[in-house]
């Protein structure tokens, strides 16, 4: 009964709405940044991507925030890029050569690429890039990544030299990112308008309501971009997206692994997943007791049983990770070597009473309540170290207090996700090393701040790896952060659309993108 | 009256300072910067003293408050610390989304609720009272996320229909409009249509109590004229009272709405600031919706003077 009269509301609801869009209640794809006049519909050419949070700026120096990023990472280019499998490929700079020592590295940059004001791209936009990135006003946060550079060189318009202080075998992998976007030299204001190299030009943006881009037709790569333009179409909220996905108004969504459960089968939708490079932590400050006691750190590690993580916050789409994410394959150790993996509470309950707590103590788990897996981690954590008598408090902070909270390196234990980056370097040295700047559990180990010094002048990869094969098994055994799971990231597709989201990121598969 | 109106603008001065300097100090003292969280925590010192270096940041606190107030004054709102763009337009242009879907809204709820409320104190305790009395314990009791959600859901996945994803206004395209505004509309209109159907009905019950109802009754009136000419003016000022604080609080934004439906109003864009603690976006914001709010009120008085000439100011 009362599915007839809630179906008959609807029923009358719709015909009211049929009747004022004078035909059928199915959506034809209307463009209306392109009014189409008096023809029959014509081919699909734009791509919709819902965009989940509204993007908050497009200098690529800036502005970090990935909603940010993977709109501006379209309109510009970087020097190199990576491919599916985390190998560097040539992006801007078609080749490069480094020294034997490591210190100079020389750039040779693609020729005839134009910026999309019709400005030849050149190595003084590199130099005055590079140089911009670098300098402490921007406020960068790939200035870390450049630490290295003494100078840059302009050899000859297609040719750019890099002169290092000391080995940096990080650096190829730096000039990856799209936070060191080649911008047009002389830049100042870059959020006023977005000129770049890349596939896609700004081509208006509505706050609020969505960001279009349109292809660039002198795009260096003749082969791409497939389609004409691309909207990002702000949805904040991921009911909203699934019933426009279903219905056909938008292209593709980032989804949860719960919703991508729902759209399993559905007509119309495919779902994708890939490993992404993220991993959740249990961080831990090193310098609050009990903490600072290495054989309680210890004991929490035994205590912790990652599978279970991997099993209830992420209904078993997550691999194990150690601190580097799995996906990147290049540097990963297999999770199987870490002995604290296997779940052991009898030797956790001995390990704490050796540390002289027999019987547990009180404690205390930050959390962000904005991410309702952060909660669910801290949620089974909060179980499994209750049976060796922790008791753990959840507080779940709002983001911009969580923030907080994390600089002020002053907490007991907190639940976090963090990006694996291309190259081991940044996973380990920026986040672990004494002086790191996301170093906020105040760990501190010339053991291992040796090591990934050492690693990072290696330029012999092979070397390299075994040196941060070693640095990872340190930081699995002094626990400053235990490494929990590493997800899938999910997106739903519509049919006609061949779109593959890889690790390499979104923007590497939306240039590739094409409409059946 | 015209004394009394300039009273009234003028006591708006202080209550808008008031209220300035409390958004200022309040959104201040909440932990958490517009530099950090724009960082996250991929965050250098270096990069986060760069960033509160260009935002103005750096800069002790009550040079913030003047230097804001100072540029408020000259009715210059700033810019938004992240996008940089101007505020005030922002403001306007939001306010103006917001405004149509209050009225849409609140015109289903008024149409639902006044009719079934008079009816329902007019028949009081018979079905008919009991069955929208049910209803409306229904519409209050069921958050509107809820009802969102099902509305957007039911309809894309049994009809196949969606509502049009970019705004546009009434103004620009009236068809459109229609179907961009009716979920939330409907959506909003319910919660509305509950508050004023309990005000409609006791307000009504009361007034059919009164000595004139049933002198008006003794003299051979219909019940269709007692109801429409005698009861509806003597009942209608708490009505209009209860309306008037709905569309004040609906006119700041109805955030939840707003945020389901994408509807880029100014509610989403004061809530949006808050979260990416855009200072200067919050503060504009919260005085603009404030200022509309004590307009509101001033016009609900006035309209009191036109239902029962008694009232004098």
């Amino acid at each position: 009964m009362k599915k007839r009269v809630l179906a008959g509301f609807f029923l009358s609801l719709s015909l009211m709405l049929s009747a004022c869009s004078g035909g059928g209640g199915t959506a034809a794809p209307a463009d209306p940044a392109k009014p189409q006049e008096g023809q029959a519909a014509a081919a699909k050419t734009e791509l919709v991507v819902a965009a989940e949070q509204e993007p908050v700026g497009y200098d690529p120096h800036k502005v970090p925030a990935a909603s940010s990023v993977r709109v501006y990472a379209l309109i510009y280019d970087s020097l190199t890029k990576l491919d599916e499998n985390m190998n560097i490929i040539p992006n801007l700079a078609e080749k490069w050569e480094v020294a034997p020592d490591g210190k100079t590295i020389t750039m040779f940059l693609h020729k005839g690429v134009k910026f999309h004001n019709g400005k030849d791209m050149t190595a003084d936009d590199v130099k005055f890039t590079f140089e911009r990135i670098m300098n402490p006003d921007t406020g960068s946060i790939a200035k870390s990544y450049f630490s290295s550079v003494e100078s840059i060189e302009v050899k000859d318009p297609t040719t750019v030299v890099f002169k290092l202080k000391n080995a940096d075998a990080a650096f190829i992998a730096n000039t990856a990112s799209a936070y060191a976007s080649i911008v047009p030299s002389g830049s100042t204001d870059l959020t006023k308008e977005a000129i770049g190299t890349g596939p896609f030009k700004m081509e208006k943006a509505e706050p609020g309501q969505y960001v279009l881009l349109k292809k660039n037709p002198d795009y260096f790569n003749k082969d791409v971009p497939k389609v004409e333009t691309i909207k990002f179409q702000i949805m904040k909220d991921e009911a909203e997206r699934l019933a426009a996905i279903r219905s056909g108004k938008i292209d593709i969504s980032v989804v949860s692994a719960d919703s991508a459960k729902l759209l399993e089968g559905k007509p119309g939708v495919q779902v994708k997943n890939y490993q992404s490079l993220e991993y959740s932590y249990l961080g831990i400050n090193v310098n609050k007791k009990p903490f600072d006691n290495p054989k309680v750190r210890e004991a929490i590690s035994y205590a912790v049983d990652r599978n279970q993580i991997v099993q209830t916050v992420w209904k078993g789409e997550a691999a194990l990770t150690g601190p580097i994410a799995p996906a990147i394959t290049n540097w990963a150790v297999d999770t199987a070597t870490y002995p604290t993996y296997k779940t052991d509470v009898e030797k956790a309950k001995q390990l704490l009473a050796e540390a002289g707590f027999p019987n547990g103590f009180d404690t205390q788990i930050e959390t962000a309540a904005t991410y309702p897996d952060m909660v669910e981690t801290a949620q089974v954590i909060q179980q499994q170290l209750k049976a060796i008598g922790i008791n753990a408090k959840i507080n779940q902070l709002e983001w911009g207090n969580y923030i907080e909270v994390w600089k002020s390196k002053d907490m007991n234990l907190m639940v976090g996700r963090n990006t694996s980056g291309v190259d081991a370097d940044r996973s380990m040295r920026f986040f672990f090393s004494t002086t790191g700047s996301a170093n906020v559990w105040n760990y501190s180990n010339p053991a291992y701040d040796e090591l990934v010094a050492k690693a990072l002048a290696t330029v012999d990869q092979a070397e390299r790896k075994k040196l941060y094969e070693q640095a990872q098994t340190m930081l699995v055994a002094d626990a400053p952060n235990l490494f929990l799971a590493s997800p899938k990231n999910y997106y739903a597709v519509r049919d006609n659309i061949d779109f593959t989201p890889t690790a390499a990121g979104e923007v590497y598969s939306l240039i590739k993108t094409a409409i059946k | 009256m015209g004394s009394y109106l300039i009273k009234r603008v003028a006591s708006l001065i202080p209550i808008l300072f008031g209220i300035s300097v409390l958004v200022f100090t309040i959104l201040h003292l909440v932990p958490g910067d517009p530099a950090s969280i724009m960082l996250g925590t991929n965050a250098t010192p270096e990069a986060i003293a760069a960033l509160h270096k260009s935002m103005g940041l750096d800069q002790p606190l009550i040079t913030q408050y003047f230097h804001w107030i100072g540029g408020m004054l000259q009715g210059n709102f700033g810019v938004s610390v992240h996008s940089g763009e101007e505020i005030l337009p922002q403001i306007i242009k939001r306010f103006l989304i917001t405004l149509q879907l209050t009225v849409f809204g609140v015109l289903i709820g008024w149409a639902l609720a006044i009719p079934f409320g008079i009816l329902s104190a007019i028949r009081a305790h018979s079905k008919t009272d009991i069955i929208v009395r049910v209803a409306t314990l229904l519409g209050i009791s069921v958050p509107n996320f809820a009802i969102g959600t099902l509305l957007l859901l039911g309809l894309s996945l049994y009809f196949n229909w969606f509502p049009p994803i970019d705004v546009v206004s009434f103004w620009e395209n009236p068809v459109e409009a229609f179907k961009v505004f009716i979920l939330p509309a409907v959506t909003m209109g319910i919660v509305v249509a509950a508050g004023v159907m309990r005000m409609t009905r006791s307000a009504f019950l009361e007034t059919m109590d009164k000595d004139f109802i049933r002198t008006a009754r003794a003299k051979g009136n219909s019940q269709w004229t007692i109801v429409i000419g005698h009861a509806f003016r003597n009942s209608s000022i708490p009505i209009v009272t209860i309306a008037g604080m709905q569309i004040g609080y609906l006119l700041g934004g109805s955030v939840i709405v707003e945020q389901l439906f994408s509807i880029p109003g100014l509610g989403q864009y004061i809530l949006e600031g808050i979260y990416q603690r855009d200072y200067p976006v919050v503060q504009g914001g919260v005085l603009f919706v404030a200022l509309v709010f004590v307009l509101v009120n001033l016009l609900i008085d006035l309209i009191y003077t036109w239902i029962d000439p008694r009232i004098k100011y």
